[in-house]
């Protein structure tokens, strides 16, 4: 196997073992074992356990969607580019819901990496949002709601709903795709900040 | 400045946003440039590289020039002729 293809196949698996078990709860020669490799083979790429998180962690939080399909593929009022952008984020996370546990345990162990996360991953909701709302783009008459209180309702119903759905799975939702979910989140959402187009 | 000053017909400042506010707004602005015109859109997002590629090839404008500088990207755009 090449360097690169060594050094990838170490991260995925890696990243699997850290999303269910945590940094702690995760040993290199774990990682070791689950790659079928001695301890020596993960050092000569990752110096030290820590420096295999962190590159997990990087490589996670800098990953980004491209939403530039959810732009373009129809009309530029509000509530159609936000469902087709949203569309595309919950497809990325229902096919990696790893992603999510990494994050829940960034957010709790790295201010530096969260807003890494926030970056890349839920800087595209919170920016369409808030100044979608301050322009008053064209069809939209918003009430007197906070953009920024509005973007943070919608970062935190989003987030809640993909970990039901992805990571606990809870019973009361099993009926509903991750999709039909989060579609009807944001019909409520739109009505709480009194979209009309 | 660069050699393409002469021939910038618009200028497009998203620094700051995150896709897809950028691609919204180049979208629109296209539409109100004339055929041949060129726009100049800056951009900070380190995605917006792939994200103006992608609009190019989509949308059959023609990306003439693509440069970044301490993080701040600058995009020249033609739209075609008619």
């Amino acid at each position: 196997m090449k360097a690169a293809e060594r050094r990838a196949s170490i991260l995925a698996v890696a990243k699997i073992l850290f999303a269910d078990c945590g940094y702690h709860g995760v040993s290199v020669d774990q990682i070791a074992q689950r790659l079928g490799v001695s301890p020596a083979v993960l050092y000569q790429h990752f110096a030290s356990k820590e420096a295999l998180y962190e590159a997990v962690l990087n490589e996670i939080a800098c990953r980004r969607e491209s939403y530039v399909e959810a732009a373009l593929a129809g009309d530029d009022d509000f509530a159609g580019v936000l469902l087709r952008m949203t569309r595309v984020y919950v497809d990325s996370v229902v096919e990696d819901p790893d992603y999510l546990k990494i994050e829940m345990q960034a957010l709790l162990e790295d201010a530096r990496l969260a807003q890494q996360f926030f970056d890349a991953r839920w800087k595209s909701f919170t920016d369409f949002i808030e100044v979608s709302m301050r322009e008053q783009t064209t069809g939209i008459n918003f009430s007197q709601v906070n953009p920024r209180i509005a973007s943070l309702m919608f970062q935190g119903m989003l987030r809640e709903a993909l970990y039901a759905k992805c990571i606990y799975q809870a019973e009361q939702y099993r009926d509903l795709s991750a999709q039909d979910l989060v579609e009807q989140l944001i019909r409520l959402f739109l009505n709480a900040i009194e979209y009309r187009q | 400045m660069n050699t393409f000053d002469n021939t910038i017909d618009m200028d497009l400042d998203t620094r700051g946003l995150n896709c897809p506010l950028p691609i919204l707004r180049a979208k629109k602005s296209m539409n109100e440039l004339a055929h041949g015109q060129v726009i100049r859109i800056t951009a900070t997002d380190p995605g917006s590289v792939k994200d103006f590629e992608s609009f190019c090839k989509q949308t059959g404008n023609e990306l003439l020039h693509s440069t970044e500088t301490n993080g701040e990207f600058v995009f020249l755009i033609r739209k075609p002729d008619a």
